[in-house]
């Protein structure tokens, strides 16, 4: 009797700074409202990412959470690449998409090394990047809209392996520079948008649930849900001004 | 002389800003007197005989401020407050525009933000401190700041000042323990509404819905509580560096609740019928008694002053309309959301509610705190549920998530009341939990008016 669709939420004591809680709740219900049997599994300092995970979720912490956060990240680094290897999708938002990256300098200095599940670098920018954002993203072959919010001091630059996850039409995106948005390598996914991102963007979430279903339905299209309500709040927040 | 004529150019000012609907009509007054007289909050704070008293903190500012005032007047004392929460350097000059010269003691509710510079102009007799809780991230995006900040202000604090400050707040606590501050708790039975937190299982959220991410303020590990009153606040220790927090010198044992009416606490060896429901009032109580007895007034005087407290401005406003009772309460963070929505889903009184969420500047603009709110709790209220606000689309989502789609969703404040009045029974009571600003909306389409009842004018 084992569940179909196991979702990891690392650190949820420590990361969860902008309502992260609502992206495990939405990819949870979302699954289940199909049919589908979903455990979501707590996994914080010290314990281990269970196999066979469909989704590792990390959010956003403040910065000293993130710091003390260092010595337990370095030791997980071989287990979530080991999990991204067998298919699992490890998705970052904001704090969390910086630990994906390779490092992250931060106001006064230091460099802390990241995951490095995807190529990427943070450095802390004079000044937080705070307001709402508007982009089109595209994720394995889908075009979609995405709104949320975004709030926070690093700046990420991607190197030539990653991919920006969208282009930004209103907001800061990675580095309020170049347009870009997020970054995805393979099954790794990153964005700063908050909101949180998944309730008001069905069509992200849902690309997030057919890859990590995929194992129980052999890629097969999910079946639709009835999407009225996070459809208005999604072309709601496409009428907001940054 | 000068005085007089600045708290005329004030009171005009006043009367504009009324009258142009900018606000409660509080603030601009004083934000004038002091471009005018940057001296004048020194001075004024300077003449008071008693001294004055400052509380601030993320929650409760007003109400306890409210409290300590009624404390103070029942004792025969001439007060000076910015009472309607207009809480910013503006408002707070303004509690002395509207007092007679011949104030006795103040009592000044006074922004985190600007607490520190405050407190150097005042110099206050007390300082007190309610709580640390994650708010407006877009204006304070961590905690620990707001503890810093505070702490800050402590520390201008004059030599013989008196510090006083919620023990039951870890992050408070820590930051200022060796401050020597005199603490408050609140002790409850363990089914006193603290929030389980469970590891979390099929069909469970792996988190308590309201607590906020709990580590320790010197190490960083994650702190274990072995006594919980509401979300983040109780007895908590770190397994990493051992620190640990301690009771207060002054507590209040919560000895029965009854919903949003009423509790029963024992204080300081008095028993208290407080008025209020809710956890967080019995916070609010006791550090208006810890400051009352601070200030030299006897608990059981400062208990009878409370039993008689009405809340003007405080988180809840009971309001008839169309010979309906409106229960009208403020949310801005998932803790306060927490204890609110305890105290509806306690009251059978409560026929239909209305969750009325907006995204203005003073509400914070990223709401994406809703989904940390305990909305799971609001949904298995088997009363109508309405979705207003600025934001009510997303709201709807969020309760959608929470197990319930809404009945209605409507951004207009008189058509969303009316909506949850049609669906409530003749006899039940319309509880209307809202954001700052969709509070104001709810009161000018309900009475015409858009005074500050509520904490924190952020203008
Ligand atoms: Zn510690």
């Amino acid at each position: 009797m084992g569940a179909d669709l196991v979702i990891v939420h690392l650190y949820p004591d420590l990361l969860r700074t902008y309502g992260d809680r609502g992206n495990v709740l939405a990819l949870q219900r979302r699954a289940e409202w199909r049919g589908f049997r979903v455990d979501v599994v707590a996994v914080s300092r010290g314990e281990r990412v269970p196999r066979g995970a469909g989704v590792v979720l990390l959010g956003g912490g403040t910065d000293r959470v993130q710091e003390a956060l260092g010595p337990d990240l370095r030791d997980r680094g071989p287990e979530l690449a080991e999990a991204v290897g067998e298919g699992t999708v490890v998705l970052g938002v904001c704090g969390g998409y910086q630990f994906l990256g390779n490092l992250y300098v931060s106001a006064d200095g230091v460099s802390t090394e990241g995951l490095g599940l995807i190529e990427a670098e943070t450095r802390a920018g004079k000044g937080r990047l705070v307001g709402r954002v508007g982009a089109t993203a595209e994720l394995w072959g889908n075009r979609f809209d995405l709104v949320g919010f975004e709030n926070h001091g690093g700046r990420t630059t991607l190197g030539p392996g990653a991919r920006p996850l969208a282009r930004v039409r209103m907001g800061g995106g990675n580095n309020g520079l170049d347009g870009s948005e997020g970054a995805v390598r393979g099954s790794v996914v990153g964005t700063y948008l908050h909101g949180p991102v998944f309730p008001l963007n069905p069509q992200f979430a849902d690309g997030i649930l057919k890859r990590a279903l995929s194992p129980v339905t052999g890629g097969d299209d999910l079946q639709s849900l009835d999407d009225g309500p996070e459809e208005r709040a999604h072309e709601h927040a496409r009428t907001l001004h940054r | 002389m000068i005085d007089a004529a600045l708290a005329a150019v004030g009171g005009a000012a006043g009367a504009f800003s009324r009258f142009a609907h900018l606000g409660s009509g509080t603030s601009l007054p004083g934000r004038l007197v002091n471009r005018i007289d940057p001296g004048f909050l020194a001075r004024r704070a300077a003449s008071l005989d008693q001294g004055a008293v400052i509380v601030s903190g993320t929650n409760g500012k007003t109400t306890t401020a409210s409290m300590l005032r009624s404390i103070l007047q029942a004792q025969g004392l001439a007060v000076a407050a910015n009472t309607s929460g207009a809480n910013l350097p503006g408002g707070v000059v303004s509690a002395f525009l509207g007092a007679r010269q011949g104030a006795d003691v103040g009592v000044l509710e006074v922004d985190e933000g600007v607490l520190p510079s405050v407190v150097a102009e005042v110099l206050p007799r007390l300082l007190v401190l309610t709580n640390v809780f994650r708010d407006q991230l877009d204006r304070f995006p961590e905690p620990e700041g707001v503890a810093a900040r505070l702490r800050i202000a402590a520390e201008r604090l004059p030599a013989d000042s008196i510090l006083v400050a919620n023990a039951d707040d870890p992050l408070l606590w820590a930051s200022l323990e060796d401050l020597g501050p005199v603490g408050f708790s609140v002790l409850a039975p363990p089914d006193g509404g603290a929030t389980p937190r469970g590891r979390g299982g099929a069909g469970a959220p792996a988190i308590a819905a309201d607590a906020e991410p709990e580590s320790c303020l010197r190490c960083g590990t994650g702190l274990v509580f072995t006594r919980r009153t509401m979300a983040g606040l109780g007895s908590a220790h770190c397994e990493g560096c051992g620190w640990t927090s301690t009771i207060g010198r002054y507590v209040a044992r919560l000895v029965s609740r009854a919903g949003l009416e009423a509790s029963v606490l024992e204080l300081c060896e008095e028993l208290l019928t407080l008025p209020l429901g809710g956890i967080h009032n019995a916070y609010n109580a006791v550090a208006a008694v810890a400051v009352a007895a601070e200030l030299g007034i006897a608990p059981h005087r400062a208990t009878s002053a409370l039993e008689m407290f009405h809340p003007r401005f405080g988180r809840a406003e009971e309001l008839l309309f169309d010979d309906r009772q409106l229960w009208l309460a403020l949310i801005k963070n998932p803790a306060g959301a927490g204890t609110v929505i305890r105290d509806v889903c306690t009251d059978r009184r409560v026929g239909a509610v209305v969750v009325a969420i907006s995204d203005n500047d003073a509400d914070g603009r990223d709401v994406s705190w809703i989904w940390d709110a305990d909305f799971e709790r609001l949904v298995q209220l088997e009363a109508p549920i309405v979705a207003g606000g600025t934001r009510a689309a997303e709201t709807a989502v969020r309760l959608k998530y929470a197990g319930r789609i809404p009945d209605v969703v409507e951004t207009d404040p008189l058509a969303a009341v009316r909506a949850a009045i049609i669906s409530c029974p003749p006899d039940g009571v319309i509880a209307i939990l809202a954001t700052y600003t969709a509070m104001l909306d709810v009161r000018e389409a309900l009475v015409g008016d858009r005074s500050t009842r509520v904490e924190d004018d952020i203008a």
